[in-house]
């Protein structure tokens, strides 16, 4: 217990250096901590819609930079590039050589209207 | 004062896996129960007595054979680890519907900081800790006592030295009265003080927890240094913090997320003699250590390994640590880094306890790649073997090695904590 660290204000490691914890049980409370942050999906009305739309079609006509926001049900992520591809019957969509579900997407807006 | 306006609860739950058992099974009520390890496998001791047991005489630790001796009745059940963790989730779920800040500091122990929502429940500690207590009792059937004070040290000292021990199961230790009431308890019952320390405490005329709290900083540390040399300065400082209740650690929900080390060790059945036999114990140790480093997505860049000899009073073996080529998660990598240590440290005596850590984490989403890198490789073919385990049991895929007579992954798939699951 001879460790400055434990003096350190605000810290926690009187705590952390002392306890007992079996690896399983620290196992099970990383994965319930994990699932306490789990986000639901978005939904997305006609008129977001319709924007994603618009976004969508300039970026693959026009080569505009388009940030598309992605479900993830732990984080946020965004994809950033051009539009190449536009699979309608598959469901996807390419951007940088890389394709990606339209069920994933929650919102999307062009770099340019972004910064407005 | 720092967390003056904190109110912090440390709940624990009474002879926890005794009353997870009984809480199953209505035939044991009435009935004294213990919880208790392996007689085969050397860990035939109580892990945990109800209430009941505990009257006629039978304490946690001791052997299975003394406690029969003491209570011939009483009722003896196999852990199951698997079980007691479970259980110890759901309670933390239930003190997570009255504060989200819920910090696990063992299988039965919890913090809870209420001071952000304890005016949803009337603004009375006690109050909302008998809510949480029957809350408790209700829907998993375990006895719970609180602790409550204005920081976490305060909080769990009260917890031990008066909860437990009062009928309620509810103690407030208020700062300001630490005099008539912490301060007067014998020093050796202050948290993390054990009986070496306490014979140094005593040593040093520190009788009471009130004596070591009221002693100034400046001349305890000097004290200390005459009797632990000069880098006792810290230690003598956290040991005057908790004896006066001063700790300003937050209660940490994720705190078992920032891990900064990983380990695993295990005592085996019987003395190992030789270094074939430890190469396989020491390759278990690995993949063990490697797996829980990629759950996490972390490399390790310093290894530790540790033998310890079969007769704990007179110790034999050795502790080493190494920095390691790369920053690693793969087990071979800590295989052969952990083989090359105990050739040159391992003395040749017969080993009881094996052990395996690494530390100096970086993510593994980047690193810097090597020449004669396994991680690439290697590290999709063990990605892939912890898939196969996640999904159906640690048993389903193990090297060929752990098969013979010095394996024990087929055991130890069954265990945890080294008792059944």
């Amino acid at each position: 217990m001879g460790d400055s660290k434990k003096l350190t204000a605000g810290g926690n490691w009187l705590w952390e250096d002392s306890r007992m914890m079996l690896p399983e049980h620290k196992l099970a409370q990383n994965e319930h901590q994990r699932e306490l942050r789990r986000r639901e999906r978005k939904h997305i009305d006609e008129a977001e819609w319709a924007d994603i739309a618009m976004a969508f079609s300039a970026s693959l006509q026009l080569h505009k930079l388009i940030t598309i926001r992605m479900f993830d049900p732990f984080e946020e992520t965004r994809i950033e590039g051009v539009v190449e591809r536009v699979d309608q019957f598959g469901g996807r969509f390419m951007v940088d050589g890389e394709w990606f579900p339209f069920h994933d997407i929650e919102g999307a807006v062009l770099a340019d209207m972004e910064d407005n | 004062m720092p967390g003056k306006s904190r109110t912090i609860f440390l709940v624990d739950c009474q002879s926890f896996y005794a009353s997870v058992e009984k809480a199953l099974n209505p035939e044991l009520e009435g009935k004294p129960v213990a919880v208790a390890g392996d007689p085969e496998r050397r860990s035939g001791i109580i892990l945990a007595a109800c209430p009941l047991a505990k009257a006629k005489g039978v304490t946690t630790a001791e052997r299975l054979g003394e406690a029969l001796s003491k209570c011939r009745d009483l009722v003896i059940i196999k852990p199951s680890m698997q079980r007691y963790i479970d259980y110890s989730m759901r309670i933390s779920e239930i003190y997570e519907s009255y504060s989200d800040l819920v910090e696990a500091y063992s299988i039965d122990e919890q913090f809870i900081d209420v001071t952000g929502s304890l005016h949803l429940y009337g603004g009375d500690p006690e109050a909302l800790a008998r809510m949480i207590q029957l809350h408790v009792k209700e829907a998993i059937g375990v006895h719970t006592r609180f602790g409550i004070s204005d920081s976490k040290v305060l909080a769990k000292q009260a917890c031990d030295n008066f909860a437990k021990k009062n009928e309620s199961g509810i103690y407030v230790l208020e700062r300001e009265r630490l005099a008539d009431s912490l301060w007067r308890l014998p020093v050796n019952k202050m948290f993390m003080v054990g009986s070496r320390m306490t014979a140094h405490f005593e040593r040093m005329g520190i009788r009471t927890i009130g004596d070591l709290a009221q002693t100034p900083l400046a001349q305890l540390k000097q004290r200390m240094r005459q009797r632990f040399g000069k880098n006792s300065d810290v230690q003598a400082e956290v040991c005057w913090r908790i004896a006066n209740g001063i700790d300003d650690s937050p209660v940490k929900p994720g705190t078992h997320m920032g891990e900064k080390s990983v380990g695993h060790m295990m005592t085996l059945p019987r003395d190992y003699g030789t270094r074939d036999e430890l190469k396989v114990i020491v390759l278990e140790l690995c993949e063990l250590v490697a797996r829980r480093c990629r759950s996490i997505g972390k490399m390790g860049r310093t290894l530790s390994v540790g033998c310890q000899g079969a007769d704990f009073d007179r110790p034999t073996g050795f502790s080493r640590q190494m920095t390691l080529p790369y920053p690693s998660h793969v087990t071979n990598d800590l295989y052969y880094n952990a083989m090359s240590l105990f050739d040159r440290h391992w003395d040749g005596l017969p080993v009881r306890r094996v052990g395996i850590s690494v530390t100096g984490f970086q993510t593994d989403d980047q690193y810097q790649l090597v020449m004669d890198d396994n991680r690439e490789r290697l590290g999709a073919l063990e990605a892939a073997m912890d898939r196969l385990k996640d999904k159906y049991g640690d048993a389903v895929i193990m090297r060929a090695v752990s098969k013979t007579a010095a394996g024990q992954a087929q055991d130890r798939a069954m265990k945890i904590g080294g008792h059944y699951k």
